[in-house]
């Protein structure tokens, strides 16, 4: 089943590259193999964390006159957002590396390539 | 296992900044913690301790020591302000430094009344942590591109990154706008002590990248952690 399909589409490939027929559809410069390795991306695109407490601080920031002294709690709020920010992060890429809602992260999929890379030369 | 001295040829096995192999383990100065008993340990430190006796130890650098007078934070302001590998030439700078901070301030304790004694600190120690605390910006500007265009977005700095642009600006201020016959240890001094009481260049510069941050916030968002 599998080799079906795949002869049909080396078929196809073929008949776009020949030009026995049309114009051919394809005019590759390099030869159509695919690589052994995947792109690192990432879905989800976050957002900016702590918006409000830094919104906050800044306010009062421009109320005293940049004086460190007495926005304190605001300021100390701020950092402790921040550290929980970066936990958070931290505990999400963890996550991440894991496991991917069924699919693969590209790391694994990159390693798994690696291990069985496409044939260069016939065996 | 020291170099013999500076300019002449090293004669050992430089092996720190070579790749360790990652099952090396960090080395640990500190001697209280190999003096705390059986029983105070946690489950995690007993697991370090056991594995310590098995894996082999990186080597530390020259400038960490196990005594009380060992100080990270002085350890790091001193060797960014070496040049040329001089550390001799760094660390005499900045005990000189301790030092006149140490001279002016028992001046001014001795010439205070009575009432006011007690609120002069004379810790030359505690005046540059306080200094650099004080100089430390709680806020960066980080450059985005979006649309084509490059914002300055405030963003959160770690504790890393801030104490590095407080000892850079410090050192960068006392380096540039120093009269020519002054000392680097007496203008540093004075900076020092400057930001102690929170006046001076430096925190001038700290309050400049917040009001850059201030007027930018409309940006925040184009972050994206």
């Amino acid at each position: 089943m599998a080799m079906q399909s795949g002869t049909a589409l080396q078929e196809k490939v073929s008949r776009m590259l020949s030009k026995n027929q049309k114009k051919p559809l394809l005019k590759p410069n390099k030869p159509l193999v695919l690589k052994d390795e995947v792109a690192n991306r990432k879905m989800n695109k976050g957002e900016a964390t702590c918006v409000t407490e830094m919104s906050m601080m800044m306010a009062c920031w421009k109320q005293n006159n940049f004086v460190d002294a007495l926005c304190s709690n605001e300021m100390q709020s701020f950092y402790k957002c921040v550290e929980k920010a970066q936990i958070a992060k931290k505990g999400k890429s963890e996550q991440h590396t894991i496991g991917q809602g069924g699919r693969l992260a590209p790391k694994q999929v990159n390693t798994l390539l690696k291990r069985h890379p496409t044939l260069q030369t016939e065996i | 296992v020291s170099a013999s001295s500076i300019g002449r040829l090293v004669m050992l096995f430089l092996v720190r900044w070579s790749r360790y192999n990652p099952y090396y383990l960090e080395p640990e100065p500190r001697k209280e913690l190999y003096n705390m008993p059986e029983t105070e340990l946690t489950t995690e430190q007993k697991e370090e301790r056991e594995l310590k006796a098995v894996r082999p130890i990186k080597a530390t650098t020259n400038s960490t020591t196990s005594s009380v007078f060992n100080d990270p934070v002085l350890s790091k302001f001193v060797n960014m302000m070496m040049r040329d590998g001089e550390k001799i030439l760094a660390r005499g700078i900045l005990t000189q430094t301790l030092e006149s901070l140490k001279r002016k301030q028992v001046e001014k304790y001795h010439k205070a009344p009575q009432g006011k004694k007690a609120e002069i600190e004379c810790n030359p120690y505690a005046i540059f942590h306080q200094a650099l605390e004080n100089c430390m910006p709680v806020i960066g500007l980080a450059s985005i591109q979006k649309g084509g265009k490059f914002y300055q977005v405030p963003v959160p700095l770690t504790d890393n990154r801030r104490r590095f642009l407080a000892m850079k600006w410090m050192i960068t201020e006392c380096r540039d706008n120093k009269n020519r016959r002054t000392l680097m240890y007496e203008k540093l001094s004075q900076e020092l002590l400057a930001a102690y009481s929170k006046e001076g260049n430096v925190i001038k510069r700290k309050h400049e990248l917040h009001k850059m941050a201030e007027s930018n916030r409309a940006y925040a968002h184009y972050r994206w952690w």
